[in-house]
């Protein structure tokens, strides 16, 4: 938590993080370049591509950039605030596919209740669905001893299967067409952000999300005690005289709800209707983020916005450079593995310095 | 001196900004036992690494019988003939002691028929005796202790280097260790000893060296040297006083000082609790006064955790009564694990004990100014060796490690304070250091539970001892109070109804 | 403390900064009366199949009608919205969704685009500037069962689908009226392995239907197929005389070696005939079909196995071809699109 204020610190930091920058940039457009020009394809486009799709116009980085980051500074909230506990949730995919179903069905039950009591209750479904859905792990973990890793994956197919089960069977749309919901009346969707464009609510509530646990862990007694059983389950119990079981229960749960009103505000703000694909792996990539983001909430924000531009861009690349998704995939994933790369060499760097 | 089968120079080896050796010598000669002694951080524990190709030094030289060597890896020093003895054990708890040692020996391919032969060997050469189809997890710690040794011995090393080889073991035990020390040097081998007791030291070594800030600032031999020259290159202070370190008249009883007519602040009575890897407690009765130390002295896995898991109040008794205070002080053994957290700084630190005190908190958040106010007053007081109360707590050696703990758990302290082996690992003047604040806090009126297994510490310290062994506490009657007497009802020789 | 990404950001947007002012200006805007045709798929074109037909379609127009063309895959139904937004506001005229999933995105971006028309195909839900493309693939696919009911002499044929969506129900429907048509005994197993791309699902699939004892497979895929083709060659290296029909598009030089015909969309000239009408103005408001009729589908034999069918059959074939066209035989079907004669309450199984 501490800062060294000395400018001359402040200022090589800005320094060593613009050079970072412009290698981590480098490498990965070398590469990328590389890769491209042996698949036939023209790089200087495709970067243009890219860089234009994530930030290129008001539209592009609200209504796309920025629409894609929500889940993913979600999600990556849900994870950070669990590892920092030191609850190792790999589920916060089926965590987001049972907020998700769980807005809908509220959503589709109550629907004819006013948006002032819909929406909250819509979003309200999405949490307590993701924390339930963390409640099976949660306990096998502190009552029988199971390694929440592997429970949690295995919730996460339950999830994504029950999810689909759901749309195919009691679910499924008036019609028994597609297998598909039938859309959230207009009272249970999130309202946009930023007029004319794609931009929902869900963003300032991500953003708020993420500046409250960065408050609640910084300077909250809870989450001094939950960052005390994340760093030593051991000190925290003996010198922290801290209920650890406690921490992780609500950390865990926590997590979770997070995690679900991802799905939530995703069905609500973006699809409006449930399917079967809703995710395309929010719930993993979350752990990137949240790495990345040094488990730091607002770093979470940064690091999102990060990601959400990457896909963003990598859409753009597809339609404007006409590059194969796969390529493109792999664009994407050198970009993620150039900025883990950098980041480490930067973690040392900062270590040596320190 | 040709003669020497190891020899280091200029050692330097630098761990971020702190210099953790910065020119240390040492030549270890056939046939001598050689004390290797320094307070903590002196860079004992980093020259151990050196040698066993744990760690490569960033300058100087190292030759094995007159060559120069590279010890890149713990592989190179094995075949240099350099067999290590850590202070922590590497033993494979689940396993037996036979295959523990084929672990040690051929890796995970090794045939339990010829390690089996090997050891039985080396047992009847050196008379340690351990039972080799037992698991380890079976064993005490002393068992434990000669199983690393064993594994040590099988290379047969003509170099066996050992840290802090006594920490875990009663005197007799001790005493043992440095016979098996004294014939192996008798084979020709030279054996170096690493360790923080001087007198332990004195007693077995034919030769010493002395390190301080990563340097050897004394080389000589036993008889050229006295325990006192050795404590002040030891403290770097010419003006030490070697009394106030608590070295002189260590038995000396303190007595009881008129506490038996103060209140009883703790009591247990008749507790049980099942064991936790050692024994549990088995019907334990103790109670303690205002203002009094009361030593607990006995081997390591006799039930000393759970005991003070119990005045703690972390662990409630399966049955029995147990009469605590509201606000308990605990002084962990394990520093590094149960006392602090290492990737907290000094103020977190501190806040980890003081998120539960009143004033350091306001509803539900935490008032850091108040918190790092403490910390800044406990760093100052208790002459805390760190930058600032921002500096992590990782990077701090294990003395002032242990005075940020003490600092913290004496403001924790209501009416008790319990202390689990608080001066284990610590230099001279970091020991006297505690021994120092637990004096005061009892002659401010505060209970102190000492729990030892240094024996010299509790008879030194404390005004009514106690003498724990499976799981059972008796009362040491003034008449007992001496290495002797404590020590065999430590071991539970004593007929109990005795 | 921990050092992150997050702290190397300021850097790294300022770089992008430098990078995003260098492509600035990229954005050439194409002339104002070319044709913009933009196509979404949710699989890979390089399926051989269902997606890869959609982009020969889309080349085709932009070498038949000078358009210029443009591709997305998209993965999840949240980059629908993406993906129309996208093409909407880049002026786009004519965007294909290739497949139902897209229809609701598609409807809110018809009312915010008004100026785009959107083509998705098989789709369900219709608007002024969206409307669906309906393959009558279940005409091709009643001929395909003729064919197996003639083939098979175990008396048992097999259908592998993926996601049992009502056009895909309509093609097995149909395909099992043909095989009674031929033969009312004959026993026709279905399954549906939920995942149109997933290759191993339907490969197990169509192993347990040959261990049924089935030896004629059908499959509707995408680029799952090639898993019941794996399926059927190994049943053949292991002795057994079993054929599989293709469908979608031309597969039979997918594996020429097991595969007796293909029951086919020429996805790609029921894509250019969309644009042209959509040139001339037709396009809104009402589904397009596509039959055998407008020549659109078809059942075709694989040439290199035409040595093995009994005598006759491809004259049968011929003769059921024309008397659909004639309207004289009518394929049954599984009705999904809003407005389309009634609901498709019990139309199917």
């Amino acid at each position: 938590m501490a800062e060294a204020p000395a400018q001359a610190v402040g200022r090589m930091r800005l320094v060593e993080s613009l050079v970072l920058g412009a290698a981590a940039l480098a490498l990965t457009a070398g590469v990328g370049a590389v890769l491209l020009l042996l698949g036939g394809y023209d790089p200087m486009a495709a970067a243009a591509a890219m860089v234009r799709g994530a930030f290129g116009s008001w539209t592009a980085f609200t209504s796309i950039t920025l629409v894609r980051s929500v889940p993913l500074i979600l999600t990556g909230l849900a994870v950070a605030f669990a590892f920092r506990a030191g609850v190792w949730n790999i589920g916060a995919e089926g965590q987001l596919y049972a907020g998700a179903l769980a807005a809908v069905w509220v959503g589709l039950q109550a629907a004819t209740l006013p948006p002032l009591l819909l929406l909250p209750l819509v979003l309200s479904a999405s949490l307590v669905a993701g924390g339930l859905w963390a409640l099976v792990p949660t306990l096998m973990r502190l009552r029988l001893g199971v390694g929440e890793v592997i429970t949690t994956i295995l919730m996460n197919f339950v999830g994504i299967y029950l999810a689909a089960y759901m749309v195919h069977g009691p679910l499924q749309e008036r019609r028994g067409v597609f297998p598909q919901t039938d859309a959230l009346p207009e009272a249970g969707r999130l309202p946009a952000l930023l007029p004319g464009t794609a931009l929902h609510w869900g963003f300032a509530l991500s953003l708020l999300l993420a500046g409250a646990l960065a408050v609640a862990l910084r300077y909250s007694r809870f989450g001094f005690q939950l960052r005390a059983v994340g760093a030593s389950p051991e000190a925290a119990s003996v010198a922290g005289r801290i209920d650890v079981g406690r921490i992780l229960f609500v950390a865990f749960l926590g997590s979770g709800a997070i995690a679900g009103m991802a799905g939530g505000v995703q069905v609500s703000g973006v699809t409006f209707a449930l399917y079967e694909d809703l995710s395309p792996g929010w719930g993993y990539t979350a752990i990137a983020v949240a790495l990345l983001a040094g488990l730091n909430p607002a770093g979470v924000v940064v690091t999102g916005v990060l990601f959400g531009a990457l896909q963003a861009g990598a859409g753009a690349m597809q339609r404007d450079a006409g590059i194969p998704a796969s390529w493109v995939g792999v664009v994407e994933a050198l970009v993620i593995l150039a900025v883990l790369c950098l980041d480490r060499v930067r973690r040392r760097v900062g270590k040596e310095a320190s | 001196m040709t003669s020497a089968l190891v020899r280091l120079e200029g050692i330097e080896r630098r761990f971020g900004a702190v210099m953790a050796l910065s020119g240390a010598d040492l030549a270890l000669r056939p046939g001598e036992v050689h004390g290797v002694l320094g307070a903590n951080g002196a860079g004992k524990s980093t020259l151990f690494n050196v040698l066993g190709g744990l760690l490569r030094p960033d300058a100087g030289r190292i030759e094995v019988g007159g060559k120069a060597v590279i010890l890149a890896s713990p592989r190179d020093a094995w075949s240099h003939g350099i067999g290590l003895v850590h202070q922590h054990f590497t033993l494979v708890p689940r396993l037996t002691v036979l295959e523990n040692l084929a672990l040690g020996t051929r890796g995970p391919g090794g045939r339990p028929g010829a390690v089996r032969d090997a050891a039985l060997e080396v047992i009847g050469r050196t008379g340690l005796s351990v039972p080799l189809d037992e698991a380890v997890e079976e064993l005490g710690v002393g068992d434990r202790q000669r199983v690393e040794i064993l594994k040590a011995l099988l290379r047969d090393p003509r170099i066996l280097v050992l840290d802090e080889p006594t920490a875990v073991l009663t005197p007799a035990e001790a005493a043992g260790l440095f016979d098996l020390l004294r014939d192996l040097a008798g084979d020709g081998r030279a054996v170096a000893l690493v360790a923080h007791k001087v007198d332990e030291v004195l007693e077995v070594s034919d030769r010493l060296t002395v390190l301080r800030d990563g340097t050897s600032v004394l080389t000589c031999s036993r008889e050229e040297t006295s325990e006192a020259e050795i404590v002040r290159a030891m403290v770097g202070d010419d003006d030490v006083d070697a009394a106030a370190l608590g070295l002189g008249d260590r038995a000396g009883p303190r007595g009881v000082v008129g506490q038996h007519e103060s209140r009883i602040v703790a009591e247990l009575v008749g507790v049980r609790v099942a064991g936790r890897g050692g024994s549990g407690l088995d019907g334990v009765d103790i109670s303690v006064r205002a203002g009094e130390i009361v030593g607990v002295a006995g081997v390591d896995g006799n039930g000393q955790r759970e005991l003070a898991a119990v005045l703690a109040g972390r662990l409630a008794p399966e049955s029995g009564t147990a009469r605590l205070p509201e606000a308990v002080g605990f002084i962990s053994q394990d520093r590094s694990r149960e006392g602090l957290v290492a990737d907290f700084d000094l103020t977190e630190n501190v806040a980890l004990a003081f998120q539960r005190k009143a004033g350091f908190r306001s509803g539900s958040w935490l008032r850091w100014e108040a918190l790092e106010g403490a910390a800044e007053e406990i760093r100052r007081r208790h002459d805390v060796q760190a930058p600032s109360v921002r500096t992590l707590a990782s990077s701090l050696s294990g003395g002032n490690q242990q005075r940020v703990i003490v600092g913290r758990e004496l403001e924790m302290a209501g009416d008790l304070l319990v202390a689990e082996n608080p001066t284990r690992g610590l230099d001279i003047a970091a020991a006297a250091f505690v021994h120092e604040e637990l004096q005061r806090l009892a002659s401010d009126g505060v209970a102190v539970v000492l729990i030892s297994t240094d024996l010299d510490e509790v008879l030194t310290l404390s005004h009514r001892i106690m003498a724990i062994a499976r799981g059972g506490l008796r009362e040491v009657e003034e008449a007992h109070r001496t290495r002797q007497g404590v020590g065999s009802l430590m071991l539970g020789t004593d007929d109990r109804n005795g | 403390m921990q050092w992150s990404i997050a702290k190397a950001f300021p850097g790294t947007v300022l770089c992008l900064a430098v990078v995003l002012s260098a492509c600035a200006g990229d954005g050439s805007d194409p002339a104002e009366d070319t044709l913009q045709a933009a196509l979404l798929t949710s699989g890979p074109v390089s399926d051989a199949g269902w997606y890869a037909g959609a982009y020969e379609g889309l080349l085709l127009i932009e070498d038949s009608l000078g358009a210029q063309v443009s591709h997305q895959q998209t993965a999840t139904p949240a980059e629908f919205d993406e993906a129309f937004l996208a093409y909407g506001s880049s002026g786009y005229d004519l965007i294909f969704a290739h497949g139902f999933e897209y229809q609701d995105a598609a409807i809110r971006a018809g009312s915010r685009f008004p100026d785009a028309t959107i083509v998705v195909s098989g789709g369900g839900r219709v608007a002024d500037n969206v409307v669906p493309l309906i393959f009558r693939l279940e005409e091709g696919s009643y001929l395909a069962g003729m064919a197996a009911g003639t083939l098979t002499q175990a008396g048992i044929v097999g259908m592998v689908g993926g996601v049992a969506i009502p056009p895909a129900r309509g093609t097995f429907v149909a395909f099992e009226a043909g095989v009674r048509a031929v033969n009312p005994d004959i026993e026709v197993l279905e399954t549906f392995t939920g995942d149109w791309n997933d290759v191993s699902a339907a490969k197990e699939a169509a192993v347990a239907q040959l261990s049924r004892g089935a030896d004629v497979i059908i499959h509707n895929l995408d680029a799952a197929s090639f898993g019941v083709f794996q399926a059927v060659r190994e049943a053949v290296a292991d002795g057994r005389r079993v054929r599989a029909i293709g469908m979608n598009s031309d597969q039979n030089d997918v594996a020429p070696d097991v595969i007796i015909g293909s029951a086919v969309i020429y996805i790609p000239q029921a894509f250019l005939e969309t644009a042209r009408r959509w040139e001339a103005g037709n396009v809104g408001g009402e589904p397009i079909y596509a039959s055998i009729r407008e020549g659109v589908i078809d059942f075709v034999f694989n040439p290199e196995l035409l040595g093995e069918l009994p005598e006759g059959l491809v004259q049968e074939i011929a003769d059921a071809r024309d008397q659909i066209r004639s309207g004289e035989l009518e394929v049954p079907r599984v009705r999904f699109v809003e407005g389309d004669d009634d609901p498709p309450s019990g139309g199917s199984e």
